[in-house]
This record gives C-alpha cells, structure tokens and sequence, in this order.
C-alpha cells in the first residue's frame, strides 16, 4: 500500500537530488559550448573561498533567520498571551488573525509593493502624519531588506501565534497551580515552568519557520528582485539567479548542496535543543 | 471600575491593535481593486475610493487572470486528488502495520525542509529532456512531491486515532485488508481527508517557486500571472489587486471553516 507512493517520492526527489550531485562536480553550463567536464570540488572551492557574493548572500541570509525567528516568536507569543486570557470569542477573532498566514506569498509580496510605495503608499502617508518623512522603501539598499522582514513578519507571526496558544493551552493545570502555591511567579514561573513545558510543543513550528525563513524567495522576487545592487539577495534568490539567469547550472547546483546541509544542520542542532531543553 | 475591568479593556484594546494591523493590507487590496486609475497617483493617498471601479475585475480576468484561475484550479485539483489518492492508503499501511516506520517518517519530514531550488534544478533539467517543462503534468507532479508527503504525515496521524476494535471486528469476520481500509477506516478518517484535501490544494494554489519556473506560454497559474503583472512596463494596479483578492478566496475559506484543524496541517500535525 506504500510502493505506488514512496515510488514517486523518491523517484521526484533522491534520484533529482543525485543527478544534481552530480552536476556540481562538473562545469556545465548553458550558455557556452564548452564540452563538460569533471572539475572535482572545484565549484565548492570557489563559492566557499572566492565568491565574496555569496559569501555576503549566506551571511544576510543567516542573519534574517535569526532575527525573523527571534522578532516573530516575541510578537507571536504576545499575541497568543493575549488570545489566552480572552476565552470569549476567541475562536471568532483567530480565524480574522489567521488570514496573512493562508494567502499567497506573491499576493502579500504585491501588498507589500503598494504599502511601501514611497510616494503613494499609506505607510508613508501614515508616517507622514507622525511627522516622519518615510525612506523610499523598496529603493533604498538600507531599507529593502527591511521591508522584505516586514512582510514575512507580518505574514507568518500569527502561524507561530497559533502554535505558541497550542502549546499554552497544552499546559497542565494543576503543574501550574502547584508552582503558584510553591511560590512561583512571574519570571521565574515563566523560565521554569511555562518555557520547558512550551518548548518542545511550539518547537516545531519555530523550527519549519527557520526553515522557511531560510528558504524565502517569493517575497525577494515580487519585492526587490535582489536589489538594489544586491542589497536584499537572499542565498535562495541568488541560487535561482546563477541557475536559470546566469545559466550556471553546475555553480547553482553546487550552491544548492551547501544550502542543503545547512537547513540539514540546522534543524538536527535545533530537534537536539529542544529535546533536551524538554526533558529536564 | 474594578482593576480586572481595567485589564481586560488594555487586553482587547491590544487585540483590536493586533488586528488592525495584519487586516489592513487585505483591507488595502479590497479599496485598491476598487479604484480608478487617477486614485492611485494622488498624495495623500486615497483610501476609499469615491466611485468604486468594478470594470477592474472583469479587465483582469480578460487580461490573462482568467486563463490563470483556470490553470492553477486544475493543477491544484489534480495534485490534491493524486496526493489523496496514494496517501491514503500509504498513510493506513504505515498507521497500522508500522510499515518503515522510522526511516519513511523522518524522509517525509526532510522533504519539507528540502529548499525547493536544490530539486527544481535537476528536476528543470529533466523537464526539458522530457518536455515536461510548461505543462500542466509537470507542475501537478511537483506539487504532489511536496504534498504527498504531508497528505501521508496527516492522515497517519488521524487513522492513528481511530480505534481499532472495528477493524479487527471486520478481520474476525473475513474481510481482506483492503475491504477493511476502505469500507471501515476510509470512511471514519473522512474529517482528516478534507482537511488533507483543502490544504494540498491551497498548497498548490499558492505556491510561486515551482509555478515561475516550470510555466509558460502553455500554464500560466494565478501568482505567476500576478507577478508577470506586477513586473510590467505599465502597472496596472487596480486590475492586479482584483485578481490578487481572487487569488486569496480559497485561503479564506480555510482559514474561516477550517480553523479548528489550522495548527495541525500548517504544522505537519506536530501541533494537535
């Protein structure tokens, strides 16, 4: 009852994933007719030693992970915090909150083009009124990234919102009663007794938000395409530009396979965490 | 005023705050896609336009959004039935018998991690050599690679439930493996099956990755349509949020049905 679909998992995904193994240790490319050849470690070698680009892509993509991790959890844990102290019609105000989280990244990526618009957009408009002379967002090298943080936050924040009051409602009661009779509060009721016992059930939803953090590519193309310069090029946008732009499939390959066994790290390192963070 | 009034107002205030903040882009797209074209190049910016422009919705649907409602109707459809369709029994044979267990739950869970550039090169690549690329086949198998695996994950999880008195009930009175999975399991996970159903389709419908680089001329789904839109020499902003609030229908009627099942298939049922 598993062959047909383990058949056509696998047959979409390791045997792709071998081929383009496979590729990376080569120098094929689309755009010269240079015979292909087996170049080794080569194209690993450059990207890891030589390719400033990517070097910088890694590094601000690293670096929008952890501050979309760290940005989204506080807000989505304010805004679970929240939810749980109001019982009445709270399912009727979840469903509203929910809304970014389901739609198409493209359809927020177009949102976020006339919201951030500098000269008929309503953000600086708004701001305008504050007295604030907004930056031309999506222009400006300075701000584009930003505005791509912003609106992934203001997309997925009610995802990890929702998984964060899951794991709070999951609390056993009485634990919680027995801490407040032992004399816990605040702080030290919240990094002993809540945080262990949230931890591992919001865990996954902050993980496959890493992850997807670490993935973004549709906001970068209908945002900023990569730019100005290469200011908001995330390591997924570039790889996409040195596959099906540059015409460098082995490069992109090679890229791809770097990316492969960070997401790889990452996630292993953070299950690790959590577990242990869990056990105790 | 008693001091717990006093919280609760700051607390709903708090929420009133929260909402306004994630409703107004969709409110946004809702005024845009009513404007005429003047409204859109005024300072300060219009925010509810004076004579609403309805002729937006049909010029973008006459503009390319139709044939891309179409299309990633059809896709999305055809992944959601193929991932049912072998999910399903995939999900039961591992529920039930602990087919490789171990092993096939943590795959399934890397190919959600998978970035999808490190497949959609090779799977280009192949595409081309067996003209795949820009058809409607190419884009349902893509989708189904990532949505099989959820489809499976989820039900595995539903059937689990499920108690197993009346299966083995039925074993005891000769009927086959099969007969049981369909007849008695099948039908008992039916609320696991719309969620799975509604989900793998949104997936589909929404995805952007895989649906930019595997079009063209041929299929053309909804976002690709959007950003072809987006990304013209003349933006036409008024008929591009008509057919970018289109594009959100279906994710509103999960968001608002299925809401008691939302935190179990965004999180891969980790989160019940």
């Amino acid at each position: 009852m598993v062959g047909p679909a383990v058949a056509l998992l696998f047959l979409m995904t390791i045997g792709p994933l071998l081929f383009s193994l496979v590729v990376s240790f080569t120098n094929l490319q689309f755009s010269t007719p240079q015979p292909m050849r087996w170049v080794g470690l080569d194209n690993y070698l450059t990207l890891l030693f030589n390719d400033s680009r990517f070097l910088t892509a890694l590094g601000r993509t690293l670096g929008f992970v952890l501050a979309g991790v760290a940005v989204q959890t506080l807000f989505g844990y304010f805004i679970a915090w929240l939810l749980l102290h109001v019982n009445r019609f709270r399912a009727f105000v979840l469903g509203p909150i929910l809304i970014p989280s389901v739609i198409s990244s493209v359809v927020a990526g177009w949102q976020g083009r006339m919201i951030f618009n500098a000269s008929y957009g309503p953000l600086n408009d708004v701001l305008a009124h504050l007295g604030i002379k907004g930056p031309a967002w999506l222009a400006l090298p300075q701000t584009a990234l930003l505005s791509v943080f912003i609106t992934d936050t203001w997309q997925w924040t009610p995802f990890l919102a929702l998984v964060i009051l899951a794991a709070l409602q999951s609390q056993p009661q009485e634990l919680l009663e027995a801490a407040r009779l032992d004399g816990a509060h605040g702080w030290s009721m919240f990094r002993r007794i809540t945080l262990p016992l949230v931890l591992p059930v919001a865990g996954v939803g902050i993980l496959l938000r890493g992850v997807d953090l670490f993935k973004t590519f549709d906001l970068v193309y209908i945002l900023t395409q990569g730019g100005p310069g290469n200011s908001s090029e995330t390591l997924t946008f570039l790889t996409y530009l040195q596959g099906f732009k540059f015409f460098n499939p082995s490069y992109a390959s090679a890229m791809s396979f770097i990316q492969l066994l960070l997401v790889t790290i990452m996630a292993k390192s953070y299950l690790g965490l959590v577990n242990r963070r869990g056990a105790h | 005023m008693s001091k717990r009034f006093v919280i609760d107002l700051l607390k709903w205030l708090a929420i009133f705050a929260v909402l306004m903040v994630l409703l107004f882009p969709i409110f946004w797209i809702i005024a845009s896609s009513l404007k005429a074209r003047g409204e859109f190049f005024t300072r300060p910016p219009v925010w509810v336009p004076a004579n609403p422009e309805w002729l937006n919705y049909p010029d973008s649907l006459r503009r390319g959004g139709m044939k891309g409602l179409i299309d990633s109707f059809t896709i999305a459809f055809f992944s959601m039935a193929i991932s049912l369709v072998l999910g399903a029994p995939a999900a039961y044979a591992i529920a039930r018998f602990q087919v490789g267990k171990k092993n096939l739950a943590f795959w399934i869970l890397s190919i959600r991690m998978f970035p999808p550039i490190a497949t959609i090169l090779p799977l280009f690549v192949i595409f081309r050599f067996v003209g795949l690329v820009d058809s409607y086949a190419g884009l349902v198998l893509c989708y189904t690679v990532f949505n099989l695996p959820f489809a499976i994950w989820i039900l595995k999880g539903f059937i689990e439930e499920l108690p197993k008195e009346i299966e083995e009930a039925a074993k005891v009175d000769g009927a086959t493996r099969f007969q049981i999975f369909r007849n008695i399991a099948l039908p008992l996970t039916a609320p696991g099956l719309v969620v799975v159903a509604l989900f793998t389709f949104i997936f589909a419908w929404n995805d952007f990755a895989y649906a930019v680089i595997f079009s063209g001329s041929n299929v053309t789904p909804l976002p690709v349509v959007i950003a072809q839109f987006a990304g013209g020499h003349e933006i036409l902003w008024g008929q591009i949020s008509a057919i970018a609030l289109i594009a959100i229908l279906p994710a509103l009627v999960l968001a608002t049905f299925l809401q008691k099942y939302l935190t179990r298939g965004l999180t891969m049922g980790a989160v019940k």
